[in-house]
């Protein structure tokens, strides 16, 4: 039998044998050397993916700065590598000088600034982004160097990790019963929600029950009762196995810890999915709802003169991802209709095409929009045009039944307002439509006639004076947002042109793209295709930049928070790791003695960290999805008059969940590191003294 | 011939605040190939940390620690823990085995942890389990054995790997005499069997008497008897 040797060069002390590890300087430097590359990268990612491709610039940013990310993962990896060890100090040198050449290069670039971005960013701002930058850059570099620690970075390379996941399960606890459990422990909850989903989805669907506290309660009440039979149960099993000698065990404070630590990752990624879930579903509910009644991009002009729209058209819908074209006008005008009177944004479109850009001939819930060029076919006043369509049940109700009644007696009441008129200049009277908050508003129903009033009047020798005009309601509209029901007004193109003396110009086109998150990419080409300036476009992120802003900064502030409950529960990981360590240094230090290399006991715990980390992981992830689909199915009711949709609404993205999913595990990663490194590093003597 | 192992001039002192404890002062020693040698002294002494120092496992404070002629204290952690996985084994007082393995696993884990195949690791296992005489016990957990099957499912752990020296801290100990009796004769059969060095730390006089070689540690220096 021969002796494991291998030479050793250097006689003194612990050095390193075999390969050497690099010099500071040369690891600072190639620390330094990667992290630039990683930066120009990112860089030249970005505008390569801006200029080839119909991403969103969102979409291009966040892909680019992920793969600088995993760049200075790998970076970090490869150091490690170099460096035998983690060399923290190189690193952060290397770091600190990046940051520094960041701030410079982003002086010279002028970046946009992060609120306002059609400055610059000021100065703070900069060393703002280079500190993020440094401190990125280090971190993410000591995470990916652990990675080359777990497999063997300073000495040779062994990412198995066959026994030690044998020795973490015992830590754990994990055996074949308490994995039993724990799988009983993660699909009872969720199951039981997602029955009830189901129960609740046979019911009537016109009978919306409104949740009660005592339901909810209720829930509770029977999650928590079936727990504790389960628990009751496995103190029975306990209680038989104590019956028999050797067979008992006592459980040890971590154990209790352990099941705590799953609990609390289990319950931060629910929380996070589920109210991911629900903001997403608001945006989605705001997207559909505003292009619905807006196109996904306007084609304009840097000019009043757009006579020349008719040849222009089909041009535009010769572009390929363009799915329609349609004309309009869009001017400020004032409604009135009796005493009652209200600013209104009129809009002249085309009926025949409008359908092709929007949602606008589904939204009518009374009338119809072909009516607009038809005025003819518009009833009188003795009778009440009933509501129709899927939008109008919803609406149904006694309510609803009362206001129709009150406008017939309102119309029988003051028949003078439509006898001002002789009955064959009423039935000329040019159509329009109006949304359902405004009907309400002016009191007006179909048939009933209105005044339009622009302030862009006739110019006379005392100024402008304004002008006004009647036109016959053709149509009730619901889109289901406040702001359009209770703002918008539509006319035909030809009226429009008339009344705001326009001539044969129009204000922009509508255009509506195959893929509505290509807009801003399938505008430039459009404008492109028609020879560029003075065409322009405008896209609907664009449009109602404000809105969406809000909501992103709101879901992304909501992320935050909720990952922090996530981060408490990765804390429990570390604290319950940092305990079982100091209860197994014994265990530690024989291994040692059997030939353990440090990464082995590092990958130890780090497994238990991972295992953790993922059994909550998907305890929480299957709770989620179990709730949103019960949210979903049961349908939880909110106020109608401050949220203008009826039910909580939820949108269940499957990337989001990948994503919370991976927050997760990334964390629990990060959340072993402390732990197991200060376990690896323990002495084989540490251990062997006690007793 | 060089011998197998070669203490020189060991020294080892441990720090309480201030106060210096100096354990080893100039302890020197070398044991050759198979050579089979007890160690006595009374408590306190340094035993266990010199055979912590010879087993690689506590660099001394100064003074050099040698196998085969080569400083063991040069290498880096990575081929320390791979030489302490082949070339030694050790037996200490307290069985120090995992409580949730099978006797099998557990004598398996120093194969395990050189990466043989599971197969292999448990049938080197299984034969040196027999060679201690427990063929009888392998899936039983330590908390089904008793003291003295504990303490050969360790002895069968130490030598698994067939190393060429095994280091034994009092394995005797924590047991009753018949028992230590019975460990003992376990011991000198295997080295004659086996061929491996070992050095056995003892209090039991009548047992020491009986190894070939014996060893006495007083005042940091280790003296032959
Ligand atoms: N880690 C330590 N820190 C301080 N003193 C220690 C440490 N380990 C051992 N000692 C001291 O070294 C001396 C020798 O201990 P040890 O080698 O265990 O003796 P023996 O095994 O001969 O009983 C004792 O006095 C003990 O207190
Ligand atoms: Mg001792």
């Amino acid at each position: 039998m021969k002796l494991h040797w291998r030479p050793s060069p250097r006689a003194e002390g612990r050095g390193a044998v075999g390969r050497k590890a690099a010099r500071p300087a040369v690891v600072s430097a190639a620390a330094l050397a990667l992290f630039l590359l990683g930066a120009g990268l990112q860089y030249s990612l970005a505008v390569w993916l801006g200029a080839y491709t119909t991403l969103s610039r969102d979409a291009v940013n966040g892909i680019s700065f992920a793969m600088e990310g995993v760049w200075f993962l790998l970076a970090g990896f490869v150091l490690s590598f170099l460096g035998r060890g983690y060399r923290p100090l190189e690193n952060l040198i290397a770091s600190a000088v990046f940051g520094a050449v960041t701030f410079f290069v982003l002086r010279a670039l002028k970046p946009p600034s992060f609120s306002y971005d059609r400055f610059f960013a000021s100065t703070g701002e900069l060393v703002v982004w280079s500190l993020a930058a440094a401190a990125a850059s280090w971190l993410l570099a000591m995470w990916g160097a652990s990675f080359g620690m777990l497999i063997g970075a300073n000495g040779h390379v062994d990412p198995r990790v066959r026994y030690e996941w044998g020795i973490a399960r015992t830590h754990l606890r994990l055996n074949r019963h308490s994995a039993l459990l724990l799988a009983l422990l993660g699909v009872l909850p969720p199951g039981l929600f997602y029955a009830l989903g189901i129960a609740a989805s046979f019911r009537d669907p016109h009978q919306r029950p409104l949740v009660h506290p005592l339901h909810i309660l209720f829930m509770v009440a029977v999650v928590l009762a079936s727990l504790t039979v389960i628990g009751k149960w496995i103190q029975h099993r306990a209680q038989i196995a104590r019956l028999q000698p050797g067979q008992r065990r006592k459980r040890p404070a971590t154990v209790v810890m352990t099941g705590i630590s799953v609990a609390g990752v289990a319950v931060g990624v629910w929380a996070l999915t589920v109210v991911l879930s629900v903001m997403s579903g608001f945006e989605s509910d705001l997207k559909r709802k505003i292009l619905g009644t807006n196109s996904h991009a306007l084609l304009l002009k840097y000019s009043a003169d757009f006579s020349e729209w008719r040849s222009v058209i089909p041009k535009v819908a010769a572009v390929p991802g363009v799915a329609g074209v349609s004309p309009f006008i869009l001017n400020e005008v004032i409604l009135s209709h009796g005493q009652t009177v209200t600013g209104a944004e009129l809009k002249g479109i085309d009926p025949a095409t409008a359908g092709a850009v929007s949602e606008l001939p589904r939204q009518v819930i009374a009338g119809e929009l072909g009516w607009l060029s038809k005025p003819q076919d518009i009833p009188g006043t003795d009778r009440v045009v009933e509501p129709r369509g899927e939008a109008a049940k919803q609406l149904g109700g006694p309510e609803y039944e009362q206001y129709l009644e009150d406008t017939l007696k309102r119309r029988q009441a003051h028949p003078e307002e439509s006898q001002k008129l002789d009955p064959e200049a009423l039935r000329n009277l040019p159509g329009i439509c109006i949304g359902k908050e405004m009907s309400h508003q002016l009191r007006a129903w179909v048939g009933d006639v209105v005044n339009v009033l622009t302030p862009l009047g006739e110019m006379t020798p005392t100024g402008p004076v304004p002008r006004s005009r009647p036109f016959r309601v053709a149509c009730i509209l619901y889109s289901g947002m406040y702001e359009y029901d209770s703002k918008f007004v539509y006319i035909g193109i030809p009226e429009a042109q008339r009344f705001f003396k326009m001539g044969e110009n129009i204000v922009g086109l509508e255009l509506k793209f195959a893929d509505v998150d290509a807009a801003r990419a399938l505008g430039r080409r459009v404008v492109a295709a028609l020879g560029g300036f003075p065409y322009r476009t405008k896209d609907w992120a664009e449009l109602n930049r404000n809105l969406f802003s809000a909501l992103k900064l709101e879901k992304l502030a909501m992320a935050i928070i909720l990952t922090f409950i996530v981060l408490v529960a990765c804390f429990n990981i570390l604290s319950t790791l940092i305990m079982l360590v100091l209860e197994k240094t014994k265990e530690i230090s024989i291994l040692k003695s059997m030939g353990a290399r440090d990464a082995s006991v590092m990958k130890i715990f780090v497994v238990e960290g991972l295992t953790i980390g993922a059994i909550g992981t998907a305890m929480g992830l299957l709770l989620g999805l179990a709730s949103c689909s019960f949210i979903e199915k049961f349908g939880l009711q909110l106020d109608p008059d401050v949220y203008y949709i009826s039910n909580l609404p939820v949108n269940v993205d499957g990337a989001q969940f990948v994503m919370v999913a991976a927050i997760s595990l990334a964390l629990s990663y990060l959340a072993t590191l402390y732990p197991a490194t200060k376990a690896s590093r323990l002495s084989p003597v540490d251990g062997l003294r006690e007793e | 011939m060089a011998p197998l192992v070669e203490a020189r001039e060991v020294h080892k002192s441990y720090w309480l605040g201030e106060k210096e404890i100096h354990v080893l002062r100039g302890a020197s020693f070398s044991l050759a190939a198979g050579e089979m040698a007890s160690l006595v002294g009374p408590s306190g002494v340094g035993k266990s940390t010199f055979l912590h120092v010879i087993g690689t496992l506590d660099p001394p404070t100064r003074g050099s620690v040698l196998f085969d002629d080569r400083d063991a204290f040069a290498m880096t952690e990575e081929e320390l823990a791979a030489f302490r996985n082949r070339s030694i084994g050790f037996v200490f007082q307290f069985h120090y085995l995992l409580p949730e393995f099978t006797a099998l696993q557990n004598t398996s884990m120093p194969g395990l942890i050189n990466r043989q195949p599971r197969e292999q690791a448990e049938a080197q296992a299984k034969e040196m389990l027999e060679i201690v005489g427990l063929e009888h016990r392998l899936e039983h957990k330590p908390g089904e054995l008793s003291g003295g099957e504990q303490q050969r499912v360790a002895l069968a752990r130490a030598l698994v790997l067939k190393p060429r020296l095994l280091l034994a801290d009092e394995p005797t100990g924590n047991l009753d005499e018949a028992t230590g009796e019975g460990i003992h004769q376990l011991l000198v059969e295997l080295n004659q069997r086996l061929g491996i060095a070992a050095i056995v730390v003892t209090h039991n006089p009548r047992l020491a008497e009986r190894m070939p070689r014996r060893l006495r540690l007083t005042e940091g220096m280790v003296v032959e008897v």
